[in-house]
């Protein structure tokens, strides 16, 4: 009986080192990852100036889109994306062309909830537009792709992801502190000029100093009760210098950190994304686009 | 000797190759073998967190029938009269030992235990036994005693090709020893490294050490200790467009490669050390009392991703990211060329998804690398992890006794009493498994912080530590223990005379149930922390079958039976992972059943035939749910739930000659929902104000808030073909043995969304005045009812209808089973037994054995209907394809 045991023990014996854990992967290096093209697309031979030159005729209208059939790589750099968590599926690529004198920037949409790891801000981006659409919606200028809302409209939307990995390509790596990251700063004339209200001048990143109208030590931003159909609030900020006042939509969605952040009753500089519908509006990157008290 | 250990060299290089079933060391045991294969193999990957699709199965040796259906319909999940395993009861040495919380008992405990559980008595729910009232679905006694083991050594060794590939088993007996002591143990070891379903593996060890003495004459004390430790990775169900696109029913996205390895998002880890202590006391001849004290504390746990409410679900098959998420292409009027024609960037997007998920194997899997890559960069930014694996734990301390006192008054008379004493504490919570690249995570719960706030008292998940920075291995989410304790008396009397048997049973079942929870959840500060009080049950129920026996091998048996059921612990709070509050209308389940059979000889032709109705009222169901629609953790819970069940079963078998025979058998049967329950919807997210404005149906012309309802009635319940037939043949002569089925399987059902047939989520139309046929007219057509279903009011607001949305029922189909064996009688006592068994011989991979509907509903919140329909994209499992299993049994 005790030879019997001891075979019973060296079975159990054997068999422990076979029942080690498998469940045991390595960490992976992510140092190459991207979900960009990992090869050259192509040099750049447009730009997004050029672009919203050519289509003009696309970017004067509220809602319009067309493919785009050539190779058109355009350049530009992120100056805003969803890190803060008030953009959805939205980059703004920006590009400073100091020997042409332009300023432009626009907004390229991507499919997907989380983007800032794979486009930071201060991230040089080549785009090449063949089979992608441009043109705008509800009047901001786009790159993306259409699709139907749940309101059963046809828009310009978010292009796929997977799209990336052929159109799109980083280029170096990102510099936060890059001139395309800096806001322009607008003053109340400036908002007020009717000449300044076309798509020339947005989207882009901008900062507007004013006051929250509807602040009153506890309102926050987005309260859910307050959403529209677009699952945002709109807010107003009132600009004035002098006799001189106008104002300007601050928009934000309701789940994210800025929703529930009480509007500020003094006067602060706010920087975002700016666009014209039929009036000035602002979507702030994050909390952090809300600056500290103003004179 | 040699020629045994020949073979047995053979079989292990066979063994690499091979493929599935059970070591047979004679005919007469082959049934047996393959029944103790479908209790103990089939149901180990199943997800205890999900509904366990096997349940029921019996292997009553005196049933024609149901001593048979339990293999011969294992490979479609078959369950008996579509009972669920809750109302079947596994005994061990006279300690019941079905879980207390769930109902079920446990498979993965006995895991590749196959010898030590091979001595068992099953019953019917209308079989007299001596050892349990047996429930509706009837019970199972395994004499696991050190003495039920035959003496001797036996190696098994497997070969298969489903969730393991190989298998090895030793089992070693002392017999009863002349000094009274008897020992016997097995130790086996399963194991793939990557089962028949990518992506998936299989770890487990397995012992049963257990020891008797005899004292004196009469007395007898036995102690049995096993546990089967298992690592194993699980699949899961995908809906039929993800399997065109992988080109096989046997994709599994619970996987995906890190650092080119598999790696599985979905592990088990399962182990329930369990210690029985029996002692047998043999009053006189007539008079036996078997007592037994338990102790079982388990393990169990299962890994999921996690993440954080801004990251983008990872899920490779997560519906944004399929083709059919770009347009309808179940609407006759998109998917046509003219629409396509005129919206091509459809047909595009469309086009490069297909592109995408049929170009590379690692496109339509989990991406580990990119969760690290996010999770890196997101700390680099300053923020914290958003990717992880959490690790979800269901551990159990169960102390039990029980003990059963049997008389044999005279032939005629017998009766039996027992007394089963159980008390549990269920231990619930998760920990950090993984934070896969990260080093940072605050336990709090991203999607209430994302409705309420970062820094709200919602988005704790404990606010007796907010915002407690959590690492790997750290608690977090939430942790709350269930207590459940129940004393059950019952008692059996057995009358038996030449041609009348008369058995009369009951029991008495008092139960309580309790939750304390240990973190005080955010959503729910007031009632989440501490005890929730006792809710107590007291249930019981009685029986009586009445045999008749016109002649010698004839017997009626007519049967009926009445129990009351406390209700389950799992299903007994609104949010269990997040309060205290029990369910509305929880109380006592109420079981009534009757069956009449005849079962035959004539010569060589016997049978059995039985016809069986069941109904189950005022039952409690709860499903837990990731709510793609709201992005929630969701509790669903149904109360006052009726349920039938009714149908024919047949066995006939033909003895051709002594060694050649033919068997039919089959089953026709129906189990549906009768009424349209009450329901109580919970979102984890959401605290109470919030929740309350979910539960409101409102009438649409009173406006008056009526109780939210599932419209249910006429669903079949799931998982298990509710008809299958199978004509089989067995042969055996001069120690071989060869089986063949055809086996028939038809009336499968997919397991239906409550969410979607929500009273307040289905359509509600009230009668806009009288049709030409005199009834009211609804401005909705009854075809257009019997799909999408329905509420119809009258212009008062009164409901005069209700249509439930249209349950898939899966296309019926046959598989061909056979197995061959050979036992060998060796020298000096020993033998070997060979058995290869093969399953599904035609390769049929169009079988589905289950599947659940989605839960989310087709349309936006504007009423404008979505691109992807959930409604048309049920998740499916199959049935395995072609597979095998070579077992070899040495005994010496």
């Amino acid at each position: 009986m005790k030879k019997t045991f001891q075979n019973i023990f060296w079975v159990m014996l054997t068999a422990l080192p076979l029942s080690a854990c498998m469940d045991n992967v390595d960490e992976p290096n992510t140092d190459d990852f991207i979900i960009t093209s990992p090869t050259s697309i192509g040099e750049t031979n447009y730009s997004i100036a050029q672009l919203k030159e050519d289509k003009s005729a696309l970017f004067t209208q509220t809602n319009a889109f067309e493919k785009i059939e050539e190779d058109l790589i355009i350049e530009g750099v992120v100056a805003a994306n969803d890190a803060g968590g008030n953009l959805y599926q939205t980059i703004l690529l920006r590009d400073i062309d100091e020997a042409a004198g332009t300023d432009q920037a626009i907004v390229l949409g991507i499919k997907n909830t989380w983007l800032c790891p794979y486009f930071p801000l201060g991230q040089r981006v080549k785009v090449n537009l063949k089979n992608l659409y441009v043109g705008c919606y509800s009047k901001l200028p786009k790159i993306g792709q259409p699709y139907y809302t749940s309101s059963g409209n046809l828009r310009l939307g978010a292009m796929l992801i997977q799209l990336c990995a052929t159109n799109v390509e980083l280029v170096g790596t990102p510099d936060p502190s890059c001139p395309e990251c800096q806001p322009k700063t607008l003053d109340v004339q400036w908002l007020r000029a009717s000449a300044n209200k076309n798509y020339m001048n947005y989207p882009m990143l901008v900062t507007i100093s004013g006051t929250m109208k509807e602040a009153d030590g506890e309102a926050i931003f987005a309260p859910e009760e307050l959403q529209d159909a677009g699952y945002g609030v709109d807010r107003t900020l009132s600009v004035k210098e002098g006799n001189l006042s106008t104002s300007v939509t601050v928009r934000t969605s309701t789940q994210n950190a800025v929703a529930f952040t009480v509007m500020p009753t003094d006067k602060r500089a706010y920087t975002g994304l700016l666009s014209y519908y039929d009036s000035w509006q602002i979507q702030l990157r994050g909390v952090d686009d809300i600056s500290a008290p103003v004179e | 000797m040699k020629k045994g250990v020949t073979l047995i060299a053979a079989a292990c290089c066979a063994a690499s190759m091979l493929y599935a079933q059970q070591p047979a060391d004679s005919v007469s045991v082959m049934t047996d073998d393959n029944a103790d294969f479908t209790f103990t193999e089939s149901q180990l990957d199943e997800d205890n967190d999900a509904a366990q699709t096997v349940a029921s199965i019996s292997s009553s040796k005196s049933d024609l029938y149901l001593s048979d259906v339990g293999y011969l319909f294992s490979p479609m999940r078959f369950k008996v009269r579509a009972y669920d395993n809750a109302y079947n009861q596994v005994y061990m040495n006279g300690l019941l030992l079905n879980d207390a919380e769930l109902g079920r008992f446990s498979y993965g405990m006995i895991g590749g235990m196959n010898e030590a559980t091979r001595n068992k008595e099953s019953v019917s729910g209308f079989e007299p036994n001596t050892f349990a009232f047996a429930p509706v679905g009837g019970a199972t006694s395994i004499n696991s005693r050190a003495t039920a083991f035959a003496q001797g050594s036996k190696l098994t060794l497997s070969a298969c090709n489903r969730n393991y590939l190989a298998r090895a088993m030793f089992t070693h007996s002392t017999g009863l020893m002349d000094n009274g002591w008897a020992f016997a143990g097995t130790v086996g070891y399963r194991w793939a490294n990557e089962g028949v379903i990518d992506g998936t593996f299989y770890n487990s060890l397995s012992y049963f050490l257990a020891a008797e003495k005899k004292i004196g004459d009469r007395h007898s004390l036995s102690l049995v200790t096993f546990g089967s430790p298992t690592e194993r990775a699980q699949q899961t169900a995908a809906t039929e467009e993800v399997y065109w696109l992988a080109n096989s029913h046997y994709y599994n996205s619970n996987w995906g490669y890190q650092n080119g390895e598999k790696r599985n998002a979905r592990v088990v880890n399962d182990f329930e050390p369990t210690a029985i202590l029996t002692w047998d006391f043999d009053i006189d001849e007539n008079k036996k009392l078997v007592t037994s004290a338990g102790f079982k504390y388990s393990m169990y746990s299962t890994s999921a991703l996690g993440w954080g409410g801004d990251a983008y679900d990872p899920r490779p098959d997560y519906y944004k990211n399929l083709p059919s998420s770009v347009f309808d292409v179940w609407d006759p009027n998109k998917n046509n060329p003219d629409y396509l024609a005129e919206n091509p960037y459809l047909l595009e997007q469309y086009n490069t998804l297909i592109e995408y998920w049929t170009s590379s194997e690692a496109n339509r899997q989990i991406n580990w690398d990119q969760m690290y890559y996010i999770n890196r960069q997101s700390e680099l930014a300053g923020g914290e992890a958003l990717y992880y694996q959490e690790r979800r734990h269901n551990d159990q301390m169960v102390f039990s006794l029980g003990s059963t006192f049997n008389h044999s008054i005279n032939n005629t008379h017998k009766y039996a009493l027992g007394l089963q004493l159980n008390t549990t504490k269920g231990m619930h919570y998760k920990t950090m498994e993984d934070l896969l690249g990260g080093t940072r995570y605050t336990d709090i719960d991203k999607f209430a912080a994302n409705d309420y706030g970062m820094g709200s008292i919602e988005a704790q998940n404990d606010l007796n530590n907010p915002n407690r920075m959590i690492s790997e291995g750290d608690k977090f989410g939430y942790d709350y223990n269930i207590h459940v304790n129940k004393a059950r008396l019952w008692g059996q009397y057995r009358y038996d005379k030449a041609r009348f048997g008369l058995t009369l049973a009951g029991h008495m079942e008092g139960t309580t149930i309790e939750r304390d929870g240990l973190m005080r959840n955010g959503r729910a500060p007031m009632n989440s922390y501490g005890k929730s009080g006792k809710a107590g049950f007291l249930g019981g129920g009685g029986k009586a079958i009445f045999n008749y026996r016109p002649a010698a091998n004839h017997r009626f048996t007519l049967a009926a039976g009445y129990d009351a059921a406390a209700p389950l612990a799992r299903n007994a709070f609104v949010a269990a992972r997040m309060q205290n509050n029990f369910v509305n209308n929880l109380r006592l389940e109420n079981i009534s059943s009757a069956e009449l059979s005849y079962a035959f000889r004539f010569g060589n032709f016997s049978g059995k035939l039985s016809g069986f109705y069941s109904r189950f009222d005022n039952g409690v169901e709860q499903t837990a749910f990731y709510n793609d629609q709201e992005e929630r953790f969701t509790y669903l819970t149904m109360s006052d739930v009726s349920k039938q069940h009714y149908g024919l079963e047949a066995a006939f078998v033909y003895q051709i000659t002594s060694a050649l025979s033919v068997k039919l058998i089959g089953t026709f049967s129906e189990a549906e929902y009768i009424n349209n329950p009450y329901a109580q919807l919970n979102y984890e997210g959401m605290d109470a104000k919030t929740t309350e404005q979910l539960n409101v149906w409102k009438n649409p012309v009173t406006g008056a808030e009526m109780p939210l309802r599932v419209i249910a009635d006429g669903i079949h319940l799931s998982g298990t073909p509710l008809a299958a037939v199978s004509l089989g043949v067995d042969y055996n002569v001069n120690g071989w043995f060869f089986s063949a089925n055809l086996n028939y399987y038809d009336k499968v059902y997919v397991g239906f969304s409550q969410y979607r047939r929500l009273s307040n989520v289905i359509g509600n139309y009230v009668a806009g005045g009288i049709g030409p046929d005199g009834n009211l007219a609804f401005d909705i057509s009854k075809a257009e009812l019997n799909e999408y279903g329905g509420v119809l009011f009258n212009p008062e607001g009164q409901v005069v209808d209700t249509y439930t949305a249209e349950q898939e029922k899966f296309d019926g189909g046959f598989m061909l089973d056979a197995s061959i064996g050979k036992y060998i009688r060796l020298k000096k006592g020993r033998s070997l037994s060979i058995n290869l068994s093969l399953n599904n011989i035609t390769n049929n991979t169009n079988m589905r054995t289950g599947g659940y509907e989605q839960n989310r509903d087709d349309y936006y919140n504007t009423g404008v209907a979505r691109s992807y329909r959930f409604s048309k994209n049920n998740r499916y499992y199959y049935a395995y394809a072609f597979n095998a299993f070579l077992n070899i049994g040495y005994r010496f």
